[in-house]
């Protein structure tokens, strides 16, 4: 009885044993497991991007079991202040960041960014691969450090059965005619204000975005915020009868037309919930509608002469065993399988050459305007020079209140003085920096 | 051991003297130097330029328009709130024995602790001009809508409000620890003497509550000063944006550190505005002080 006693007593002692062992085991190989798991950070300015590196992380995660992607999408001026803080000041682990050609031009001279490897190097600088436009944006003296991913590329969006009922059976082709239709096309309330406005223009706002849009239209007119001169540096180039031209264009509008106005709802939401006829944006607008706003009756329509391509491109803070997992999951990104979805799923453009888009594109008629284009269609890009965003800001705060002044409307002489005011402006700036051309 | 005592009080303070010169005074001093530098915030060189910034700040617009702005949203913000708070706290005071009067307390200090963020988003809705109560409210009485947010007087009136209505809640509960520790029996003799309430209100608690106007004055001018997140949101949109963007000189500060890369010369703007903050509060301390000892 003893025996039995001690003997059911030692066969306790050792399950208990047993299960410890094996609880302690398991916790060790949970501990390896949790050592080899590898964490990359993705840093981006376009929370609608967030869903696609989440897809991208997805399909990696069948190579890499251990792989963590975080994906840490916020608002692209707040993006923007975040790098300036974060590679500055040291970011923890292997963070791939997001940013624009124009923009990461001060990161590159400080050697804040690393070179990326030369298998990586080697796929973009491929002509089959890339554009030389867009190898030479994400490049810096020559050495490649970002692999280029998406674009900003600019077209009209107007909704179709607004135009119908306003007896308007193509799209605007002057910009001349932009004013004409857009006069048709605004709603008016009893007391004649607008309640839908016939374009959305950018009238208000905080950063840039303001001073892009106006570039957008004053392109159309052929003029240019900053051109390049001939000892290599940049001028304004505003101040002149294409800057007037569009400038008053936006003041009729605003003004003498009242097609819009500033206090009326704006932009994408504008216009998926009908709140305006038509605008002019880049092609994540397609995703975007897609998904807030299916039944949207819309089509899209390149811009009179050209448009903004505005490249994005990826790059990487890491280093060792860290880097090399960042690097891959930049690489992924440009698989023609994710490339597709983006453009599916997302809208954005994707740079790569060589990918069979079709699919998307056919299915998706509004991506036309993006990439059927005349033969003689012009891009253009921000430059990357240093004060880029300084001088797009400030102008942006000169045109803000333009824009809201109603004399400046029929007066071409003060339209003229404020145009060669904001200039001076900016070509003090580009004086500071030691980048003013003659 | 008088010396012992000292070195062991001095010992006992060093500590958090030390994390108080850390955290406050080194970046105070930094800030100094750096208005002297030319400095991207991304280059190791930063270069000495004197008062290269400054003179800089003289002839840019933004930066005038920002610190007009700034001053005149301290100011409202000041004179809306000191008296309202007086008159509030004086109120509820005299309703200390209701049933009601923590819910007075509460109605009023809630603002202060509400995060600013959706307070803002709230105020934003009440200030749309197509949408908005407040036109509402205006076009059933047979005015005309105001455009509130993208009006240049108006939108920084918007800002007023909002920095009023989060002020104004600290202001009455420092003005009501106040209202609490003034005798009862001066009062009382008022009374006997025939002065009515608001005769005692003037020539009582006003002048008898002076310390903490001075205090309570300082740190409202202070915070209006540094007033950035109300003008921030109130005009923050992903796409357009609902309002017209207040500059203000923190904003501005902002922008030049962290979009425009020029971390000396806001570092001057910053130098401005506690110039500014001190000069002021010093200009209160006097004018208190002496009409204190009158």
């Amino acid at each position: 009885m003893l025996k039995s006693a001690t003997t059911t007593s030692l066969k306790q002692h050792f399950a208990r044993a047993a299960l410890l062992g094996s609880a302690l085991g398991a916790s060790m190989l949970a501990g390896l497991s949790a050592t080899s798991a590898q964490t990359v950070t993705v840093w981006s300015g376009y929370p609608e991007m967030a869903p696609f590196y989440e897809h991208v992380a997805q399909g990696l995660k069948a190579k890499n079991p251990n792989l963590n992607v975080k994906v840490e999408a916020i608002a692209l001026r707040e993006h923007e202040k975040r790098i300036a803080l974060g590679l500055t000041s040291g970011v923890a682990g292997a963070t791939v960041i997001e940013l624009q050609g124009s923009t990461v031009r001060r990161y590159l001279e400080n050697d804040l960014l690393p070179k990326a490897p030369d298998a990586v190097a080697s796929f973009v600088k491929d002509k089959a691969n890339f554009d030389e436009f867009f190898t030479s944006n994400a490049s810096y003296e020559g050495a490649v450090y970002g692999v280029p991913l998406f674009r900003g590329q600019a077209a009209l969006y107007y909704n179709t059965d607004m135009f119908k009922a306003a007896g308007l059976t193509t799209p605007p082709k002057t910009m001349e005619e932009y004013t004409q239709y857009a006069e048709k096309l605004t709603k008016r309330g009893p007391d004649g204000n607008p309640t839908v406005s016939g374009w959305s223009l950018r009238l208000t706002g905080g950063g840039q975005g303001i001073a892009e849009k106006f570039w957008i239209n004053l392109f159309q007119y052929g003029g240019s915020v900053l051109e390049p001169t001939t000892d290599g540096k940049w001028r304004a180039n505003y101040a002149n009868e294409a800057g007037r031209a569009t400038l008053k264009q936006y003041l009729q509008n605003v003004h003498v037309l009242r097609t819009v106005t500033p206090e009326m709802p704006a932009d994408a939401e504008a216009f998926e919930r009908g709140q305006t006829a038509m605008f002019i944006r880049e092609s994540w607008v397609i995703g975007d509608i897609a998904s807030k706003a299916p039944n949207l009756t819309y089509a899209t329509a390149p811009l009179p002469r050209g448009s903004i391509a505005l490249p994005t491109n990826l790059y990487v803070k890491a280093e060792g065993a860290d880097s090399k997992a960042a690097w891959d999951f930049v690489m992924a990104t440009n698989e023609p399988e994710n490339l597709t979805w983006l453009l599916k799923n997302v809208g954005w453009l994707p740079n790569r050459s060589g990918v069979d888009y079709s699919s998307v594109t056919s299915a998706t008629p509004a991506f036309g305007a993006f990439v059927n284009y005349p033969k003689d269609y012009k891009f253009f890009t921000l430059p990357s020079i240093g004060p880029i965003e300084e001088v797009l800001t400030r102008l942006a705060a000169q045109l803000t209140n333009a824009f809201r002044n109603a004399s400046l409307a029929k007066d071409d002489t003060a339209i003229d003085a404020f145009l060669k005011s904001a200039s001076d402006e900016t070509n003090q700036i580009l004086r500071r920096e030691g980048l003013l051309g003659k | 051991m008088q010396h012992k005592r000292w070195m062991f009080a001095l010992l006992a303070l060093l500590p958090t003297l030390a994390i108080f010169a850390y955290v406050r005074i080194y970046p105070i001093g930094d800030t100094l130097r750096l208005s002297l530098h030319k400095w991207d915030i991304l280059s190791k060189n930063k270069p000495f330029i004197g008062f290269a910034n400054f003179e800089e700040l003289v002839g840019d617009p933004l930066f005038r328009e920002a610190l007009l702005n700034t001053t005149i949203i301290a100011f409202g913000v000041l004179l809306i709130t000191i008296p309202l708070a007086l008159v509030l706290a004086a109120l509820i005071y005299h309703r200390t024995r209701s049933r009601l009067a923590g819910f007075y307390e509460a109605a009023i200090f809630i603002p202060h602790v509400v995060s600013l963020v959706p307070a803002a988003m709230a105020w934003k809705w009440i200030f749309d001009a197509r949408l908005g109560p407040l036109n509402a409210l205006l076009t059933s009485a047979g005015f005309a809508p105001k455009s509130w947010l993208f009006d240049p007087v108006l939108s920084v009136l918007c800002v007023i409000v909002l920095c009023s209505w989060q002020a104004l809640g600290y202001a009455v509960i420092i003005y009501l620890v106040g209202f609490k520790s003034l005798p009862t029996s001066l009062y009382e003799a008022a009374e006997l003497d025939g002065a009515s309430a608001p005769q005692r209100f003037w020539h009582l608690s006003v002048p008898l509550l002076k310390p903490i106007t001075l205090y309570v004055s300082v740190v409202t001018l202070v915070s209006g000063f540094n007033v950035y997140a109300q003008a921030f949101v109130l005009a923050s949109d992903a796409q357009g944006a609902p309002g017209r963007q207040v500059r203000v000189l923190v904003l501005d500060m902002l922008e030049n550190s962290f979009r425009n890369y020029r971390v000396g010369y806001a570092a001057s703007e910053a130098v401005v505005l506690l110039a500014i903050v001190l000069v002021l509060t010093v200009i209160q301390f006097r004018l208190l002080r002496e009409k204190g000892r009158s």
